[in-house]
């Protein structure tokens, strides 16, 4: 249960207040970059307004236009603006790098909680991204670039929670090995609040769009989510097939729960998770170069 | 000492003695470590996948994402640094399975799995194994001494 602390002369507040109140201590996304996660999330809008948004900033479009030319996309072609990125990547692709640019830095710290050196949070984090957006394609199904976006920001409560975790690891550990709790359940248990929960906070405070927010909440419990949201049990996937190829896991291991239900939903075998994981081999070299252009790595 | 990391799908001997062979964050994935004490020779294996018949091309292309096309050339590359068989030393670690994930769906017992057919077949024995539950696990291996190390989700490094 959450614990009361006495600060000083002031008043009273609880464990979860405290923990709260550092959602201001992250550095925000910028305006641009929150203008491209409204219209990613936004189905009813053009992403050709995303040029306009972005063609004006020129640090988001060097570092894009760097990412377009990095190895992972093989490009014949060298691209030199933002129109011609979008002409050979598409706009979801191209929304989708600019996020990914224009987020990184929150992400580059080391997690000691979740016994994450620098950097690999972001690798964790674009890896899920990558996985939960070919998912998307080859299943044709839910937003691209909201699954893509919700995919590499649904840990951004970890940036905050990871202090904590350390102070009560041993407690955690002890009811993940001994009573089966997983990692998320112990930390909502023992601290109050979990990781995808106050995620969940930081992307409202942030006023990210409510179908992202409620993404990141409930990506360790897509069962939570409406039944004809594709979206949530595609990041819930990516999530759960990144921790079994094991790229930048931490302490919380693959401790959380599998719903097979929720993988049937999406009609999505285990032929298909075979090759997922496969096809993510070929892909890893091309994935550590985005995460360095982006934000570290191991 | 300098250390030789073995990524995901990838395989790395040794002779060198001054060589440590390291493996990180294996989920479902398989780190296999022989090593001969006599030779000095190591070899460190992190597979991904149990059979390569599901896709024979990718196995062409990197025969050490599996475990039926990895195994084999683990064991063949130190028998060819001067490795013997009944020397080896032979350590498994890996094959975590996320919270209830049964069935074909779980990569990581498949992967154990196909592991303990072939050892079997081969009568090749297990010196030390910490497989399964839900740890990511990482594996360090001193081909000079032969010492290795385990590292399980959490805590440190620990001899075995």
């Amino acid at each position: 249960m959450a614990k009361n602390i006495r600060y000083g002369a002031q008043e009273d507040m609880t464990e979860i207040d405290k923990i709260l109140s550092e959602i201001v201590t992250l550095k925000p996304v910028s305006h641009i970059a929150h203008r491209v996660i409204d219209l990613c999330c936004d189905p009813q809008s053009s992403l050709r307004e995303l040029v306009e948004v972005i063609k004006y900033d020129q640090s988001i479009t060097a570092n894009l236009l760097r990412v377009c030319n990095s190895s992972y996309f093989g490009l014949m072609q060298k691209i030199v603006s933002v129109q011609q990125a979008v002409a050979y990547l598409g706009l979801s692709k191209v929304a989708n790098l600019v996020v990914m640019g224009s987020t990184a830095y929150n992400f580059k710290t080391a997690q000691k909680g979740y016994d994450l050196g620098e950097g690999e949070l972001w690798q964790y984090s674009v890896a899920s991204a990558i996985i939960a957006q070919d998912l998307a394609e080859k299943k044709r199904l839910g937003n691209i670039s909201l699954v893509f976006t919700s995919a590499l920001l649904k840990d951004i409560g970890k940036l905050i929670l990871h202090t904590y975790v350390k102070d009560s690891f041993e407690e955690i550990n002890t009811a993940v090995q001994t009573r089966g709790l997983s990692f998320i359940e112990a930390e909502k248990e023992i601290i109050g609040i979990d990781h995808a929960g106050l995620g969940a906070k930081v992307a409202e405070s942030w006023n990210f769009p409510p179908v992202m927010v409620d993404i990141i909440r409930n990506h360790h419990n897509p069962n939570r989510a409406p039944s004809d949201d594709p979206n949530t049990p595609i990041v819930y996937l990516a999530d759960s097939i990144c921790m079994m190829i094991g790229v930048g896991l931490g302490a919380d291991g693959l401790a959380y729960r599998y719903y097979q239900e929720i993988v049937n939903r999406l009609e999505f075998s285990s032929h298909d998770l075979q090759k997922t994981i496969a096809a993510f081999w070929e892909k890893i070299k091309g994935v550590q170069e985005l995460v360095n252009l982006s934000g570290g790595g191991r | 000492m300098k250390n030789l990391v073995v990524g995901v799908a990838d395989m790395k001997l040794s002779d060198d003695p001054e060589v440590v062979l390291v493996t990180h964050s294996l989920g479902s994935c398989i780190g296999l470590a022989i090593h001969d004490p006599v030779a000095k020779v190591g070899g460190l294996l992190h597979y991904m996948l149990p059979e390569s018949s599901f896709d024979k091309s990718k196995a062409q292309k990197n025969p050490y994402m599996f475990g039926d096309t990895g195994i084999p050339l683990l064991f063949k590359g130190a028998y060819g640094l001067g490795a013997k068989k009944g020397r080896l030393r032979v350590i498994v670690a890996g094959a975590s399975h996320i919270l209830d994930q049964n069935g074909l769906f779980n990569i990581g017992k498949r992967n154990h799995t196909l592991l303990r057919k072939m050892f079997w077949k081969n009568n090749v024995m297990i010196d030390f194994e910490d497989v399964g539950g839900t740890a990511n696990r990482t594996i360090k291996l001193e081909v000079g001494t032969g010492q290795a190390w385990l590292k399980t989700s959490g805590t440190g490094l620990r001899k075995i």
